[in-house]
């Protein structure tokens, strides 16, 4: 009897381990086969091959770019969204007549799917026919129709830029979840004591703040390095190879070029960089949480 | 506070919120007023927000053109099927988590909060090739439904479990164990107490697994081929992708036909994901 109830906790989440041995643990352990392995184009293992696929996609230049590119998109996304993220929240936090409808609004491009996202855009920013080109023409601040898409430097910070606002509500909730736990007397107390208002955000709301905005940062950074739809949709890495990430360059050339083996590299690649942010995001959380 | 400073508050706070709004309504705009129009309208240049004709037509063209009705389906029972598979693995692993002294309870967590980290666009070749190496009747887990229901499942469950967790925390234990006192058995005391009182953690949950199943993009794109099989998200993309001419107003309507319900049902639901992500966020 003792025994059945030490044992009952693990059978109850037995069948979660099971379910992610066979849909996470196996494909791991296949990728990882593959990587080190000759793989036919048809996802035959000719032979083992060391680092041999590693040593390849190091050498590749589009590799090497789309490494760059990842670096820059990830920052600029993450940094944007922070940007934008921060000041919303503060405001979502104030009082004020219709604050549960500006809420709402916020947050409302967190239930559209990435994919449906970047389609809308990509039309909103159509070069012959697209409501970009024709409102900023109409505010007068164009004169003629831009090819947005059709080069990397307009398509990528256009692709930075839809990265961003989809990134915003899960931000704000974050941020917003932070604010709603700092106490309210802290700021009597401190107005007591003869602060300003801006002094009471300058020393008390912001460095308050500062934990969340890491967690906002680590969660996001891990969210858009993963980041596939949007690129995908909008551009496939195009035109010329010219806005590639390492996501969008890993299906290429798994399913279109065929190339199972290099492609198994990048994800191994990917994953380990995926883990070592996992890590300082579960630093920080500890450090949450004994401060 | 005096009724005047409260107007000039809120019309700065809306001053200040307005252009991360308009960049927010300005997607829902073009969808509509594209969605409305007739082809010539769309592809005029200058483009109007409001369209001359409605052109009604649209909608059966697009339903033929995209085969949306068999689309819709595809998705829901996708949907529906993963959200119950991983509920009904989520909760009882939350319910030892939250209650039961579960040994090694840190090593689950670390495993859950990997698993959460790992998008299937990383693994997403091998698992093509774990489906590709499970046969299914005449061939594989490749091209099925099926395939597709078990990966989201999985994909779900750190998630659910997490979320599910911190809600069961907050349900106070008296309630099981006043049961306890009156002759219930432990097992009798979780499905007459414990469960109603989860059911609406449990719903928001299994709300949140579905709309992230029904946005998915990359498995399903990997894995369907058969035209019939495909979901809403495959089925409109796949009418822009490749395509030398884009019916624009069909696509736009599919899109808004595909969102709106999701948008709806999350808009209400908001107030609860707010506390449900923070709680599982950051604590």
């Amino acid at each position: 009897m003792r025994a059945v109830r030490r044992a009952a906790p693990l059978l109850l989440i037995l069948p979660s381990l099971l379910l992610a041995l066979a849909v996470i643990g196996y494909p791991l352990y296949e990728m990882i086969r593959l990587s080190l392995a000759d793989v036919s184009r048809f996802g035959q293992i000719r032979g083992y091959v060391g680092l041999a696929n590693f040593a390849r996609v190091f050498a590749d230049p589009v590799f090497l770019s789309a490494l760059l590119r990842t670096l820059e998109w990830t920052i600029a996304v993450v940094g944007g969204t922070v940007l934008v993220a921060t000041p919303t929240a503060l405001i979502l936090h104030q009082n004020f007549w219709g604050r549960s409808l500006a809420r709402t609004l916020v947050m409302l491009p967190w239930a559209i799917s990435l994919s449906m996202a970047a389609i809308v855009w990509l039309w909103a920013f159509d070069g012959d026919h697209g409501m970009v080109n024709a409102s900023l023409r109409s505010l007068g601040l164009m004169s003629g129709n831009v090819q947005w898409m059709a080069r990397a430097e307009t398509a990528f910070p256009v692709e930075i830029g839809v990265g961003i606002l989809v990134s915003v509500p899960f931000s704000v909730t974050i941020l917003l979840g932070g604010l709603s736990s700092i106490p309210g007397d802290i700021y009597e107390a401190a107005s007591i004591d003869g602060a300003s208002r801006l002094q009471a955000f300058r020393f008390l709301t912001l460095p308050l703040l500062r934990s969340f905005i890491n967690i906002a940062i680590v969660l996001n950074v891990i969210y858009v390095f993963n980041s596939f739809p949007i690129i995908w949709v909008m551009t496939q890495g195009g035109p010329d190879n010219s806005t590639h990430i390492l996501v969008t360059y890993l299906y290429e050339l798994a399913f279109r070029l065929g190339r199972p083996g290099p492609a198994a590299a990048v994800s191994l690649v990917m994953l380990a960089i995926v883990f070592s942010f996992t890590m300082i995001y579960v630093r920080l959380q500890a450090r949450e949480q004994s401060a | 506070m005096t009724a005047s400073r409260m107007v000039l508050r809120s019309a700065l706070c809306w001053l200040g919120l307005s252009p991360l709004l308009l960049l927010v309504i300005f997607p829902f705009a073009v969808m509509i007023s594209t969605a409305l129009k007739p082809i010539d309208e769309v592809l005029a240049w200058p483009p109007r927000w409001l369209p001359d004709h409605i052109a009604w037509h649209n909608f059966a063209d697009m339903w033929l053109a995209a085969d949306f009705g068999s689309a819709l389906l595809n998705s829901l029972g996708i949907s529906i099927l993963a959200t119950l598979l991983a509920i009904a693995i989520a909760v009882p692993a939350a319910y030892a988590m939250a209650r039961l002294e579960l040994p090694a309870k840190d090593l689950y967590r670390q495993f859950l909060l990997v698993t959460q980290m790992l998008s299937p666009v990383l693994l997403v070749l091998g698992l093509f090739r774990m489906a590709a190496s499970v046969p299914l009747g005449d061939g594989t887990l490749v091209d099925t439904r099926f395939g597709v229901i078990l990966i989201y499942g999985a994909f779900n469950i750190a998630f659910a479990v997490w979320m599910l967790a911190s809600y069961f925390a907050t349900i106070p234990r008296d309630l099981e164990e006043a049961a306890w006192l009156d002759g219930c058995t432990r097992t009798g005391a979780v499905l007459r107490i414990f469960l109603p009182l989860a059911v609406p953690a449990i719903s928001v949950t299994a709300i949140v697994t579905f709309v992230a199943a029904w946005n998915e993009f990359t498995v399903a794109l990997t894995l369907l081929r058969d035209p019939s099989k495909l979901t809403v998200t495959l089925r409109v993309v796949n009418l822009v992708a490749g395509r030398y001419s884009v019916q624009w107003n069909q696509v736009m309507l599919a899109t808004l036909l595909a969102t709106l319900p999701v948008a709806v049902m999350f808009a209400t639901l908001q107030r609860y994901l707010v506390r449900g992500l923070t709680l599982g966020a950051v604590k």
